[in-house]
């Protein structure tokens, strides 16, 4: 196992240098810098000396390959650069948005985990049913909302109709989470639930679940313990995907809830063609993907022991 | 018998599956309402009498951040200064009135002796948060560290030597500025206190109404009164400024009562504040939605084509339909708030059928009736380049679209972030629409310079007047304010007469607040907004 980590560790290295030169490039090609941007933010036309001077004190003039090469070896020594927009160490910027890009991410697979497992299960096992057709309903309706819709919409209910909860963020705390969360958990769960009433009645079919059942074993235990320890390992899958995507930020979902997480910065980082910023991101997001992507590799084979890993001795 | 064992197994598992949902169900409402408890104070952010004598308010803003260049409120970090004298942090040697006219603020007068010499008098009694006075030392150290900090402070200013005497400061510069008073009143020229320094976090000490406390970049600013403040008593203890980026969450804000104002709310949620519980202030600013003629094309370089176009577009029904009364329909470069402004001059109006007969007499026809015009086999297809990240740009694009299709053109939008590269390539297009502040100082000379002129580093039309670089000439030196108005109307007007630019809308700058708030007034600079006046009964 240890070289199979070893290797997969090595296999980033390629991929960090190809999604960073290639996201700099694309960042390059859509035109435009980050003192033209700030003119037009601004709306206060800046004479060509200013701005040439202000291109220059960023870099922005030398050639594309001397930026790319200027700032890779930067971060080879540690230096992940400063910001051309708020000035401030990249680094530091970033790290201070984890604790809340971590929080929403975790709460949101929580509520995912809590409302998309009982009602699968429910709609697999009350199948064709009124229950299962309501269920199938709601996902149905949950899936098509846009996840500002879905935002705007639980602020109105229960910050605005029934204040329980603020509009804006006070700081990072559960309060401020729970709207955020129940947002991105609405869409996930509306996904997943349907996957995991496939997986249940998938297991439900199968023969050992009516020769348990004929044994006269408890319907609930075949279910706890035969049939949701089978659909665990899909489950994951869907669930670690997830998880990275949540840790590459949700933009959207930060921005009308001002949760001052990775998300927005990127985004904002993006619109202001802030280089440094957006490789930070790009390279965050490269490591939480290879990260989750090893992680549930390495959780498959305790989940199901038949899984072996690649390099591994059967 | 059979019938009965499969009745009863159903029930146990009808019976699991309903402990199950329950179980689950009273955990997920066990965390929401875990989280519920509603905190005292979050339904106002207003607390009175034996609640608590500390009198708070909270202001939501859209544009306090670091895309605007207002990472913190340092004046002479990029444009931190707006975010320093709009929340009442610092305050300018001279400010403008409602009419857009200089006055001294923290000034007492000033004096022109020649023209390279400016002698301006501080005002007594006025110290900076940090507990020292402001003195002519102090604001000496101000400005020599704004120029040279802050390369467009320096690029306008052209200070060559500052000498501070009590409380009299003289300012020699390199070349004849007569805007150096104007200036001083842009907010780069907030004075601080420099031997109090920046915090890591941005944070200066002014001599405003209110010192800042904490800054959170994109997220806040924590305000205080400033008990030792120059100009009356500040009427509220704290304030928190709140960057609230996305307009629709700025909205619900307001609606739930987490903020007391707002900047920046979208148009489309006005109507839910038209109501006796929240008040509106705003008005026109120089803020103006405008398009540029590329005197290269082979298009726009025909007056008639030009003279069309200004016809052609309905100004009036773009602020009121797609505005939805939002803006002021322009007439040239400035609103009337300023004295040489609005009706000040004139323009081409809307007027679909001469537009069409000026083509028609130009040449330029449609003779195979597909609602195009052609002249010598060149269709008449205006290139508009312009850019989403305004809003109403993208917006005027269509409404244009539509009009100057009814005489006879084919509008080819081009909305693109990258216009800036574009408009330097005079073969890419036709029109360029853009929005400008046109006076930030409240001097006219600044949109000619930057945008008309033949030394214009944006004049990327090439648009050229003999007449209108005289007159630009004699601006350039002139420092008597009668005189610069008068020259003020008559170049926009030669641009007008040129057709060389089309000034469609001004903006207009609104805030919205709760009945109770007073003191919060809109000004035609946008530069003022938290003053000692603020108040919420």
């Amino acid at each position: 196992m240890k070289r199979y980590i070893i290797r997969r560790l090595l296999s980033l290295i390629p991929v960090l240098f190809g999604i960073t030169f290639l996201s700099f490039a694309l960042m390059h090609a859509a035109g435009s810098d980050a003192v033209l941007q700030s003119m037009d933010a601004s709306g206060i036309t800046l004479s060509r000396e200013v701005i040439d001077a202000r291109r220059a004190e960023l870099g922005l003039d030398r050639p594309f390959l001397v930026q790319y090469f200027s700032w890779l070896g930067g971060v080879l020594t540690g230096d992940m650069g400063v910001s051309y927009v708020s000035g401030r160490d990249v680094f530091s910027t970033f790290i201070s948005k984890l604790p809340a890009t971590f929080l929403l991410a975790g709460a949101s697979i929580l509520l995912t985990v809590v409302i998309s497992l009982p009602l699968g299960i429910l709609s697999a096992v009350r199948q064709n049913r009124f229950t299962d057709w309501l269920i199938r309903g709601c996902s149905f309706v949950g899936n098509s909302l846009p996840n500002f819709f879905t935002a705007l919409l639980l602020i109105y209910l229960l910050a605005i109709c029934i204040p329980v909860f603020p509009v804006i963020s006070e700081g990072i705390g559960v309060r401020s989470a729970f709207l955020p969360a129940l947002t991105l958990a609405t869409a996930m769960s509306s996904r997943y639930l349907m996957q995991v009433r496939t997986a249940v009645l998938d297991e439900l079919g199968k023969d050992y679940v009516a020769g348990e059942r004929a044994r006269g074993i408890r319907f609930s235990a075949t279910l706890w313990k035969s049939v949701l320890r089978s659909c665990m390992t899909s489950l994951f899958t869907l669930l670690a995907l997830s998880v990275g995507s949540l840790l590459g930020g949700t933009a959207v979902v930060e921005s009308v809830f001002l949760w001052d997480g990775v998300g927005k910065l990127a985004v904002d980082a993006v619109n202001m063609r802030d280089y440094p910023v957006v490789q930070a991101y790009v390279v965050w997001t490269a490591l939480v993907y290879t990260a989750v992507n090893l992680i549930t590799d390495i959780s498959y084979h305790f989940l199901d022991p038949r899984i072996r890993l690649e390099g591994g001795r059967r | 018998m059979m019938k009965k064992e499969k009745n009863t197994g159903r029930k146990k598992r009808t019976a699991v599956l309903q402990r199950l949902v329950l179980g689950m169900t009273a955990g997920l409402l066990a965390g929401i309402f875990s989280g519920c408890t509603v905190r005292e104070g979050d339904s106002s952010t207003y607390q009175t009498g034996e609640e608590s004598s500390t009198k708070t308010f909270v202001f939501g803003d859209t544009t306090f951040n670091a895309e605007n260049g207002e990472a913190d409120i340092n004046p002479r970090h990029d444009n931190g200064g707006w975010a320093c004298i709009r929340y009442g942090v610092g305050e300018t040697l001279f400010r403008f009135t409602d009419q857009m006219e200089i006055e001294p603020w923290l000034a007492r007068s000033y004096e022109n002796t020649d023209e390279l010499t400016w002698k301006i008098t501080l005002r007594d009694g006025i110290t900076f948060t940090s507990g020292r006075n402001m003195d002519g030392e102090a604001v000496k150290e101000c400005l020599e560290a704004l120029v040279s900090e802050h390369d467009r402070a320096a690029g306008d200013l052209h200070i060559a030597e500052i000498t501070a005497e009590g409380m009299t400061l003289t300012i020699r510069t390199e070349i004849p500025v007569p805007t150096l008073i104007n200036a001083l009143a842009d907010p780069y020229a907030c004075i601080c206190d420099v031997r109090a320094g920046v915090t890591e976090d941005g944070i200066v000490q002014g001599t405003g109404p209110y010192r800042a406390v904490s800054l959170t970049p994109d997220t806040s600013l924590e305000l205080v009164k400033n008990e030792d403040y120059w100009n009356g008593e500040p009427k509220l203890d704290e304030i928190t400024v709140r960057t609230i980026t996305d307009g629709d969450t700025l909205t619900m804000a307001l609606q739930s009562g987490e903020i007391d104002a707002a900047y920046g709310i979208p148009y489309l949620s006005y109507p839910l504040f038209e109501n006796d519980g929240y008040t509106f202030t705003g008005c026109a600013t120089s803020r103006v939605f405008f398009g540029a003629m590329n005197f290269e094309s082979g298009i726009t370089g025909d007056p008639a084509v030009r003279k069309a176009i200004a016809m052609g577009i309905d100004k009036e029904g773009f602020v009121e339909g797609l505005l939805d009364g939002n803006g002021y329909a322009a007439t040239g470069v400035y609103p009337d708030s300023f004295a040489f402004g609005g009706d000040a001059v004139t323009a081409e109006g809307y007027d679909p059928d001469g537009a069409a007969q000026v083509l028609e007499d130009a040449g330029w026809t449609d003779e195979d009736g597909d609602g195009l015009r052609e002249k010598d086999g060149t269709p008449l297809v205006l290139r508009w380049l312009t850019y989403p990240s305004r809003q109403e740009l993208p917006l005027l694009a269509e409404a244009a679209q539509a009009m100057l299709g009814e005489i006879g053109f084919r509008v080819e939008i081009i909305n693109t972030a990258d216009h800036n590269r574009l408009r330097s390539d005079s073969s890419a297009w036709d029109i360029y629409v853009s929005a400008m502040v046109t006076a930030p100082t409240g001097d006219p000379e600044y949109f000619f310079t930057y945008h008309c002129l033949d030394s214009s580093d944006s004049n990327d039309g090439h648009y050229h007047s003999d007449r209108l670089e005289e007159l630009a000439e004699e601006m350039a030196r002139t420092f008597d304010v009668q005189r610069r108005e008068e020259l003020a109307v008559e170049m926009q007007q030669t641009i007008l007469d040129d057709n060389a630019y089309v000034f469609c809308s001004h903006l207009r700058m609104s805030m919205i607040a709760k009945a109770g708030v007073t003191g919060l007034t809109a000004h035609p600079c946008d530069y003022y907004e938290i003053t000692v006046d603020l108040d919420y009964e």
